[in-house]
């Protein structure tokens, strides 16, 4: 869909839909709306809209980020620590390496 | 014309191809040469891991024959070009090098061959100086059983054991056996390897690729539970519990009731040995002296009383039986005898298919255990402590030993307590440190206990062949063309002692006959379990025209579920030709249901006989108790690894400066290309000026 023949209050709806879905702990829904967005809220010139399209954007960015710090730094920790862990890393493993601990 | 040419000049291609022949053969696979070889794998128990694995895709090592132990410091402190894989002799497979090779790291070291180069061996084997030393008989909660001391090697039951079983390597082990292979390997070497040591660095050398990745890590419990795991996505298996059979059969046939109750009337004299061995590489490992050999006593012994008693209703006693029991997997500590003593604790054993009463543990008389004997000339008769039973029996067995009517010149002492052997009686002395176990043991004296090279020369075998009646008895007097201080009459003499003092035992009466166990037997038997499996013994007792054995002798190791089995299966067959009593009356039709079995017989005419033999499971209670607690040491918790793969092949392994140059240039046309296909098309114009653009045939868009 090109965003940009779309009417500015559909923009905007579509926007909000995106910010909201994000919180069902679907992360990449916020980096899309992020990326799909940015133009919009940061780079057309102003329209009504647009205030808000940019504040949810923003919070979408923000959401990302959060995210993106609590996975990297989750794979970090199990990364290192899954040997350690023993039955509880196994037990929450959908794949287990081979020959190894 | 010029068609004719053409046909012509193709006819000739045609022809010159089929004259040069096509090889269709990639040239990957010709950069390789395969080698033959066993390798060694992994198993893991409830606290370790041990054996060897290769990495995901294969360990390379430059090969580097060590000769002397000069070769292995040069590869250890100043490898010109590392990976290196030595290619050891027997001889300096001591546990000593092997330790420093292991702690040099996978960098330096990333491969080890084992070639079969064994004129300076004089000693090869990778038990612990105590077998089974963290299972059996042990005392106060302690981890280590109670009957060896290991602080004190020189009175060890295994003196020259490395304990390299027992060691994790984080490189693959290979062992080459067939002459032609190390040639193979050592004419490369000689080749590529073996001149300038200086310049390895910067030539080509002859290298070795192994893989053999093991699936399992850690120890028996973590892979037990990511076998079964129900997230398992991948449906991988890590590892199998090790799992056969034990073997087993009577004196005389039992009576079948529908009843599952203990019959305390029926008394058992057990008669026990182990069935398997092991060794470091799959596949290998005859263990001739230290378990065949009892093997061969037991059946013997089972033979002749069947051929001397042959109906319970003349003795005295006839709910009197003799219980034959061979143990599977009693070098992985006493799997078989573990399991047995746990099923008739829960009076499982015999199973209940065989429609007999279970036996317990108060219809057992006494357990006469058949240990290793390395030296006949020196049998202990092992007790823990002195009861008149033992006392008695000592004193029968004494009497046909030193006997000059038989002249079998052998001496049976007696040993009193806690110094018992490694053998299945532990298992029973364990549950109840009264148990009335007698085990028969010889002095220590074989050098390769649990090793590739206790075969056949180990033992001093040399097969009679002579095609004569191995099923009658033989008289005192008759060798049977056998040397009298061969393998065949070493195991004559201490069966017929054995069998004598138990007849004794079972009739109350002295023997007086002369006849003794055939040692033509036990030259079949041998021959049979150390050279091939397609033999006389193993025919006459299958099934007429059954499918000949293998012409290789059958595998004794325990192994897994799926297994080869092959040890347990002859044995069974064996126990039931050599204890079975025939029925003329019954035709071959009528003999298809156990206990009735139809044998091909001495001469392959095949005849029908009931049998009393049987199987029973020897898996670990260990696996079969929910929430067993892995480190306890109560159960044999041994697994074995999975693998995808077992191969090794040789290759001219190129200099780390080649693979550096060859990658350079390949970047660099890469990027010339890049560079090169950018100044084309943005100087396209210059270049293909007669040409119309490309977009110029096509017709302008109408305008919307």
């Amino acid at each position: 869909m090109d965003i940009s023949k779309a009417p500015n209050p559909r923009k905007l709806q579509l926007c909000r839909i995106y910010f909201l879905t994000g919180f069902a702990f679907l992360p990449f829904v916020w980096a899309v709306n992020v990326c799909w967005f940015f133009e919009e809220a940061f780079r057309k010139p102003p329209y009504t809209e647009q205030t808000q399209i940019k504040r949810y954007v923003i919070y979408s960015a923000i959401g990302t980020f959060i995210w993106t710090i609590a996975l990297i730094t989750w794979v970090i920790l199990f990364q290192a620590n899954r040997a350690a862990w023993g039955a509880t890393a196994d037990y929450i493993s959908f794949i287990i390496p081979l020959g190894v601990p | 014309m010029a068609q004719q040419m053409k046909t012509a000049a193709i006819w000739l291609l045609l022809w010159l191809q089929s004259t040069a022949g096509v090889l269709g053969e990639r040239t990957r696979e010709k950069m390789y040469e395969p080698i033959l070889g066993a390798s060694c794998f992994r198993r893991l128990n409830g606290t370790h891991q041990t054996g060897c694995s290769s990495t995901f895709s294969g360990s390379v090592g430059v090969l580097h024959l060590i000769n002397t132990d000069a070769d292995l410091e040069f590869l250890l402190n100043s490898p010109p070009s590392p990976p290196y894989a030595p290619l050891i002799p027997p001889h300096l497979f001591t546990r000593t090098n092997l330790l420093r090779l292991k702690n040099a790291g996978p960098k330096t070291i990333s491969v080890v061959l084992l070639i079969n180069r064994s004129k300076r061996m004089t000693q090869f084997s990778h038990e612990l100086n105590c077998p089974n030393q963290y299972s059996g008989l042990k005392l106060n909660n302690s981890t280590e059983t109670v009957t060896c001391d290991a602080s004190n090697v020189a009175n060890t039951w295994n003196r020259w054991g490395t304990g390299l079983l027992h060691e994790d390597f984080p490189f693959p082990i290979y062992y080459i056996a067939d002459p032609e292979e190390i040639d193979k390997l050592e004419e490369c070497f000689n080749k590529f390897n073996n001149f300038d040591y200086e310049s390895h660095s910067l030539r080509s050398l002859c290298a070795v690729e192994i893989k053999s990745f093991m699936s399992a890590a850690v120890n028996s419990e973590v892979c037990m539970r990511r076998t079964n795991f129900i997230n398992n996505l991948g449906g991988s298996k890590y590892c199998d519990p090790l799992e056969g059979r034990n073997v087993y059969a009577t004196l005389y046939p039992r009576t079948p009731t529908e009843s599952f109750d203990v019959d305390a009337t029926e008394k058992f004299i057990i008669v026990s040995c182990r069935l398997d061995t092991t060794s470091m590489f799959d596949g290998l490992g005859l263990g001739a002296m230290d378990s065949l050999q009892s093997l061969a006593i037991l059946t013997q012994v089972a033979h002749m009383l069947h051929k001397l008693l042959p109906s319970a209703n003349s003795q005295p006693d006839p709910k009197r039986n003799v219980l034959f029991l061979a143990f599977n997997g009693e070098s992985y500590d006493y799997i078989g005898s573990q399991r047995l003593v746990y099923d008739m604790e829960t009076l499982a054993f015999p199973s209940r298919s065989t429609r007999t009463t279970p036996i317990s543990f108060e219809n057992i008389e006494f357990m006469l255990d058949i240990g290793t004997l390395d030296d006949i000339g020196n049998i202990k008769l092992h007790t823990l402590t002195s009861t008149p039973p033992a006392q008695q029996l000592l004193q029968k067995l004494n009497q046909y030993a030193k006997s000059s009517r038989y002249g079998f010149n052998v001496n049976i002492e007696s040993n009193v307590g806690y110094n018992i052997p490694p053998t299945s009686a532990q298992s029973f002395l364990r549950r109840d440190q009264k148990f009335p176990a007698l085990i028969l043991n010889a002095a220590p004296n074989n050098r390769y206990y649990h090793s590739i090279y206790d075969d056949i020369d180990n033992v001093d075998y040399v097969y009679a062949n002579t095609s004569q009646d191995y099923t009658k008895l033989a008289d005192v007097n008759d060798a049977k063309n056998i040397s009298w201080s061969s393998l065949q009459m070493k195991v004559r003499n201490v069966s017929s002692i054995v069998a004598m003092a138990l007849y004794e035992t079972l009739t109350g009466k002295q023997y007086q006959g002369n006849q003794v166990a055939n040692p033509l037997l036990a030259d079949e038997f041998f021959y049979c379990f150390l050279m091939s499996s397609d033999c006389p013994l193993f025919k006459a007792s299958s099934y007429p025209n059954s499918p000949a054995g293998v012409p290789l002798p059958p595998m004794r190791y325990i192994s897994v579920l799926g297994g080869s089995q092959e040890s347990s299966g002859w044995t069974y067959r064996l126990f039931g030709y050599l204890l079975s009593h025939q029925e003329p009356s019954v035709p071959k039709e009528n003999c298809t249901q156990l206990p009735l079995f139809y044998f091909a017989s001495l001469n392959g005419t095949g005849e029908c006989r009931c049998t009393t033999q049987n199987y029973t499971h020897a898996l670990s209670p260990a696996f079969l108790i929910e929430d067993y607690d892995w480190r306890s040491g109560q159960y044999s918790t041994w697994t074995e690894s999975t693998w995808s793969q077992f191969s090794a092949r040789i290759f001219l392994r190129p200099s780390h400066v080649h693979e550096v140059t060859i990658l350079s240039i390949g970047i660099v046309v890469f990027i010339i290309s890049f560079c090169l296909i950018y100044i084309i098309s943005s100087r396209w114009e210059v270049l293909f000026e007669d040409l119309p653009a490309s977009n110029a045939a096509l017709p302008m868009p109408t305008a919307c």
